[in-house]
């Protein structure tokens, strides 16, 4: 304490104006201190240390004005209670005017994305039109495939590298069907998906036992099992580079022109038949069942009675059959299959596609698909150079993003949240009044002056703290106590209610222990320490020590 | 095993000898509980300055094990309908419409305005505020739940009218919701820019599906706990005014009249509850009138606040009774109990020859100290008064302080004590759980003051050994234990009656005694126990009034609920909380509530002194004034030697202090008086009672403000009536003291055989004008 004693601390002798009273309880005369001059913390407190920036944020965009009058007609999505759009009436906290914030954009955005691919062939530029149609057809069944292996690797966090595997699977043997039995078109994604439901199954087992790498590293070796197999069985056509043959839904007298417009716009709606499986396992209680259970959390959501298992089996072997019905799908879009399904850098890219977006995200998925399909497929001039680009833009995503392109607003809010906390520690003092930007924050403006007010307080009451007037306090905890004693305990006992000492008497022993208070309704006090007190007035004196402790720390 | 702890109450606080008592106890983690009967003897474990703390176990036939068991209270406000018809039981299209005020929009809990909802199955329909402060109509068929939600959210302590109308046939829903604030009836003001309307349709996917077991609440929704079986939850908190229901669909025009101040269409009206109906001048019941074609009987639960501003409240009547129709607002609370509604536990019978006096159950299980010890208080009064001496224990009082939790909740406790409190086991325990209710010094969870207490509840500080949290001594109960125990150890003959005992009975309670004592803190009084006081005096009684800051605050015994005390605190004195502007008025009998000073009968007028100062943390002794040797009253202090008196006590040492009491002949104090003696010296921590306050200035404290004092008085009344006040809360506690025989014990001892001999007082002759030599 005697190192923050400032020099110009004055001993006095206080005489009790009570003593007149002759009361024996009383302190008669002791040594004390005079009160210092407040001025100085006064001049010291007349402006910011740190430099102060004007703060508020302009209103760039449209906000719509609610008017209240006006009877608002809310539509849903049938047949579920969802409205159309998520939005929410908010008072402005600067102008209180009513507005009506969306608090889910991201419906919109999936309507103008649909959109763009609706219209897309009106507007593709015809030089590059049948790339572009046969790129778009590409991305809508590969997109469809990283949707549900997104929903496997997220949702479901099973690291299955098989997806294509599945896929090509139920494409070979589908066409395969299709060649030997003469099975028609439409039957071929049906059975695919029960060819993918048969594999699924086998492969889900395993995951049952194996974790994460281990899996991935199974799944790899069941995917290049399946590559080694198709290419050298004649059955499938292991001269040709692919079966083919199979049934299409697409008539051979129309046009190639038509055919790439139905090729695409059937992709195109494979594309949302997924999506909508995605919703409805990721949105409804499967998903939410697994959210409670994200990876390395597992035992704890299996202790509240959470069976993670089933869940993640059950979306493992729907998704399957899921992938079973794109490959049986694919086979009669391109009359069969190519054996560079099963291929390794197929897997490669796949993966790339799921990471650059976002995992467990059905628009990571679908951005990624679309940014490699692109590189791969439309910049076909740029040779093997797109590989690398493919390649880098994989590698940033991973080195400086955390959950792909659609995790980048949640990590720059973060890493901004960061900064501001470095930057406000460097600028405010700790315990000291809001700066511009934490007024903001506020709602009470009378907090604001509170705090103002009680960094005064405690700059002055710093000065006064001495071995005479803690050895006052000690000699008689309460009573009438010398003026500069007073002045501390004045501001010690105003205190707001969090964190405020009090003592808890022992029943047995009669002890006591200090304790502080919540602050917070029906939340008990915490003990502060375990030491116990013998009498009460050491139990007053130690909470004294402590707060005066307190305000030389602040 | 769970932690052991026992709780009790008793159906009344006042039994007489040969009567039965019902006792209610809730038990955790035991099912047998040691139970003792018990007198309780002195209150205060303080063995330093005084007797320590004293008990006598009395034989009884109910002694020993009694079978326990949980039980659980039913906390919050809400109003129950009886509808057997089930004309509620809407199935299909359905209006509601109520005006609200909520209080705590974003409390985090669905909160229901009105429905017949089933929170366990889903079914029903209820009007509600969702969790995050938004109006929102649900309905449930048992499997799912569909709802419509307003656009903008409630703004607190505003008054809205908001409704609904669901048309069954479309499954169209359209909510309704318009602010009706004025000048004075909100918190905000008319230049606020908030625009409160939102007017939303939607369809539902489905209509509702009522069970026909459930009830139609206001401010809840019937819940079910597997243990506890139904109760009712997803209380509201705020206040509500004329809701009504309808079965056909109410257009927006129609709401829009509604909000114009006129009744909702008659046509398809089920129920309109008129909640400023059935005011009288003596007060509001807690029967809610319902006019509409059922007459549906409908009752508010653990008292919800009656009388309230209403909606169209516009400021030029002060009180309910001057504009009924203004004043429709409930206020209900969540977190309020006056009833804890347990199952008893066991009945016993008072033996005829039991002594009168201060008794409990003492109950024990597990380790028998702390949360596991219980004393469940009462007193027993003789079935014919014999005694001569009467203790008016002042049990309004006990109710007032009952479960307070200052300590933890008040900033102001510290700076007005002068020191960090001292908090007990018990205090922990129930400030954690919370469902034994609050004192009349909380605030509810929504920031509103708490004006109903009642002793259907365990309450934890009216137990003896207790001691109260913010200062280093006894309060309230306890304390008077100290002049209980004194009495005892005179050996008077006496008898107890209490506050509810003199409020039902009035002066006919005083009149077979000599004297009677009140207690150290007599505070809460209402109309009918100050009017049997002072006709008592004035009839030739004599009372001594051994505390201070007594005689304080207007209150008043429910009619229909003897166990609920009501007050507002308001205008001035030292108080928690302060009623809201328009509601200064007890709903139970309809007179102004605050100070009794501020209704003009100043405690002065009485007892001869009013409250002047609290400082809790020193006590000083009196020192004798020149007038005790007038020989009309120096009997009194005979035997005492010296100038000091009270030089001694459990409290800090001295008779004079905690809080203080001072002479004033521009109060009251009848002007004969005389002062026996005076403290002073007080600390600066005493500091003037905000009553007393026209202009605040700097120095209103104990060594600067001369008022700043306790003062002993006496003054004769008719037919040889007197009273005696100490003026001092510290003056009970003093008593004990030096083994029964201090000063303050010798003067009091002094001033009670006086006042118990039948006939002429001690110095009524000398009464003529001095012709002094000296």
């Amino acid at each position: 304490m005697t190192d923050t004693q400032p020099a110009k601390l004055r001993p006095i002798t206080w005489h009790n104006p009570l003593e007149p009273w002759g009361q024996d309880q009383g302190n008669p005369e002791l040594t004390s201190v005079a009160s210092p001059d407040a001025s100085d913390t006064w001049r010291a407190n007349t402006k910011y240390k740190a430099k102060t920036y004007k703060v508020g944020r302009l209103k760039h965009y449209v906000i719509w004005r609610n008017n209240g009058q006006r009877l608002w007609d809310r539509w849903r999505w049938w047949p579920t209670r969802r409205n159309v759009l998520n939005i929410r009436g908010l008072y402005n906290r600067k102008t209180l005017k009513a507005e009506k914030k969306i608090l889910d954009r991201r419906p919109i955005y999936w309507a103008i994305c649909f959109a763009l691919l609706v219209i897309g062939p009106a507007v593709f530029p015809a030089s590059m039109y049948n790339t572009l149609l046969s790129a778009g057809t590409i991305f809508g069944i590969f997109a469809a495939i990283n949707v549900c292996w997104t929903l496997i690797l997220g949702t479901a966090s099973i690291f299955t590298l098989a997806s294509y595997a599945v896929v090509g699977v139920a494409a070979f043997v589908t066409t395969y069907l299709s060649i030997q039995w003469g099975l028609p078109w439409y039957v071929l994604p049906v059975g695919g998906a029960f060819i993918g439901l048969a594999v699924g199954i086998v492969i889900a087992i395993p995951a049952l036992r194996l974790d994460g790498f281990y899996y991935a590293l199974l799944t790899l070796g069941l995917n290049e099992l399946c590559r080694v197999f198709f290419t050298t069985s004649k059955v499938f056509g292991s001269a040709s580079g692919g079966l083919y043959g199979a049934d299409s839904f697409i008539p051979d007298s129309w046009s190639p022109n038509a055919q790439s417009l139905l090729s695409y716009y059937s992709a195109f709606l494979l594309l949302v038949a997924v999506l909508f499986l995605f919703r409805f396992i990721n949105g409804k209680q499967l998903g939410r069942v697994l959210r409670m259970a994200p990876e390395k959390r597992e035992a704890f959501a299996e202790a509240c009675g959470v069976d993670y298992r089933r869940a993640r089996i059950i979306i493992f072997v729907v998704t399957s059959a899921a992938l079973g019905f794109i490959g049986g799908f694919y086979a009669t879009l391109y009359r069969g299959t190519a054996f560079s399904i099963f291929s390794f850098d197929t897997v490669l890219l796949g993966l790339a596609m799921v990471t650059i977006g976002g995992i467990g995200k059905a628009e990571g998925a679908i951005l990624g698909t679309l940014v490699v399909t692109f590189l791969d497929k439309v910049l076909i001039d740029l040779g093997p150079t797109r590989l690398f680009l493919i390649g880098l833009i994989m590698l940033g995503v991973v080195l400086f993003t955390n959950n792909g392109y659609f995790g980048i607003k949640k990590q720059f809010n973060a890493w901004r949240d960061k900064k501001r906390g470095e930057w406000r520690s460097m600028r405010s003092e700790k315990g000291g009044e809001a700066l511009p930007e934490e007024a903001t924050e506020r709602d009470n403006k009378d907090e604001v002056y509170f705090l103002r007010f009680d960094k005064m307080q405690r700059d002055y009451l710093k000065t006064l703290i001495c071995p005479e007037i803690i050895e006052e306090h000690r000699q008689q905890p309460l009573g009438q106590h010398s003026a500069t004693l007073e002045r501390l305990l004045m501001y010690f006992r105003r205190a707001p209610m969090d964190d405020k000492y009090a003592l808890q008497r022992n029943a047995e022993t009669g002890r006591y222990k200090i304790i502080a208070f919540s602050g917070h309704r029906g939340v008990s006090p915490r003990v502060v320490e375990d030491r116990e007190y013998d009498t009460i007035g050491d139990g007053y004196h130690a909470i004294f020590v402590r707060r005066v402790h307190d305000l030389m720390e602040s | 095993m769970a932690e052991q702890k026992i709780f009790g109450y008793t159906d009344r606080l006042s039994v007489k000898q040969g009567d039965r008592l019902n006792i209610y106890v809730n038990c955790d983690g035991s099912d047998f509980a040691d139970a003792q009967l018990v007198r309780l003897i002195h209150g205060d474990n303080n063995t330093e300055a005084g007797p320590g703390y004293i008990e006598r176990e009395i034989p009884h036939p109910a002694n020993g094990n009694w079978p326990v068991k949980k039980q659980f209270t039913q906390l919050g406000n809400y109003l129950t309908v009886e509808d057997p018809d089930q004309h509620l039981k809407l199935d299909g299209t359905l209006s509601m419409g109520a005006f609200i005020w909520p209080s705590m929009p974003k409390r985090g809990a669905r909160q229901t305005i009105m429905g017949r909802w089933d929170t366990l199955t889903n079914e029903g329909f209820a009007l509600g505020i969702n969790p995050d402060g938004y109006l929102e109509f649900w309905v449930g068929d048992g499997k799912e739940v569909d709802y419509i939600t307003s656009e903008m959210p409630l703004i607190k302590h505003v008054w809205y009218l908001v409704g609904v109308s669901f048309d069954a046939m479309t499954r169209t829903v359209t909510l309704y919701q318009e602010g009706v604030l004025n000048r004075y009836n909100s918190l905000i003001g008319t230049t606020t820019p908030y625009d409160f309307a939102s007017h939303v349709r939607t369809r539902f996917r489905f209509s509702q599906h009522n069970r026909a077991d459930v009830p139609f609440l206001i401010a809840g929704a019937r819940d079910h706990h597997e243990l506890r079986g139904n109760f009712v939850g997803d209380l509201y908190a705020g206040k509500i005014d004329r809701p009504f229901i309808s079965e056909r669909i109410l257009t927006r025009e129609e709401m829009d009249t509604v909000k114009a101040g006129h009744k909702p269409p008659a046509d398809g009206l089920m129920a309109y509850w008129d909640t400023a109906a059935g005011y009288t001048d003596d007060g509001i019941g807690h029967d809610v009138v319902e006019t509409g074609p059922y007459r549906l009987k409908t009752r508010g639960v653990n008292h919800p606040v009656r009388g309230m501003t209403g909606w169209n409240w516009n400021g030029k009547n002060d009180c309910f009774r001057l504009a009924p129709h203004e004043f429709g607002g409930i206020e209900f609370h969540p977190d309020a109990v006056t009833d804890c509604g347990w199952a008893v536990t066991k009945t016993i019978e008072i033996p005829s020859d039991l002594k009168a006096g201060p008794y409990a159950i003492r109950l024990r299980v597990g380790p028998g100290c702390g949360i596991a010890e219980e004393y469940v208080v009462f007193f027993v009064r003789q079935a014919k008064p014999t005694a001569k001496l009467c203790f008016l224990v002042p049990t309004a009082s006990y109710l007032a302080y009952g479960n307070e939790t200052l300590a933890f909740d008040a900033q102001i406790v510290q700076p007005m004590t002068g020191q960090p409190p001292i908090i007990s086991d018990v205090e922990i325990e129930t400030y954690e759980h919370r469902e034994y209710g609050l004192s009349t010094y909380n605030h509810f969870e929504d920031g509103a003051g708490v004006c109903f207490s009642s002793w259907k509840r365990p309450i934890i500080n009216m137990r003896p050994k207790f001691r109260n949290s913010w200062m280093g001594a006894p309060w309230q109960f306890p304390a008077d234990l100290s002049v209980t125990a004194w009495i005892e150890h005179c050996g008077y003959d006496c008898d107890f009656i209490t506050d509810d005992d003199l409020h039902r009975e009035g002066l006919a309670a005083l009149k077979p005694y000599n004297c009677v004592i009140s207690g150290t803190h007599p505070e809460y009084v209402s109309e009918r126990m100050l009017d049997a006081q002072e006709d008592y005096v004035a009839q030739g009684g004599r009372l001594i009034y051994t505390g201070g800051n007594g005689y304080y605050w207007c209150v008043n015994f429910d009619p229909e609920e003897a166990a609920v005390m009501e007050v507002r605190k308001l205008d001035s004195g030292m108080r928690a909380w302060a009623a809201k502007p328009g509601e200064h008025y007890l709903q139970t009998c309809g007179t102004k509530s605050g100070l009794w000073r501020n209704r003009g009968r100043a405690p002065q007028k009485l007892v001869g002194v009013g409250m002047i100062s609290e400082g809790f943390e020193t006590c000083t002794p009196f020192r004798r004034m020149p007038d005790s040797w007038h020989r009309t009253v120096s009997w009194i202090t005979e035997g005492i030697e010296g100038e000091l008196i009270g030089d001694e006590g459990l409290a800090y040492g001295g008779a004079a202090g905690i809080e203080i009491d001072r002479y004033d002949l521009a109060l009251g104090t009848p002007p004969h008086t005389k002062i026996i003696a005076s403290s002073g010296g007080h600390t600066d921590n005493y500091v003037l009672a905000t009553e007393e306050i026209l202009y605040a200035y700097a120095g209103m404290v104990g060594s600067l403000d001369y008022r700043i004092r306790a003062d002993m008085i006496y003054y004769t009344s008719w037919n040889d009536g007197a009273v005696f006040s100490s003026g001092s809360i510290a003056f009970g506690q003093a008593l004990p003291a030096k083994g029964f025989e201090g000063t303050t014990s010798k003067l009091l001892r002094n001033v009670v055989d006086a006042f118990l001999k039948d006939g002429p007082l001690p110095g009524r002759q000398w009464t003529l004008e001095e012709k002094q030599w000296r």
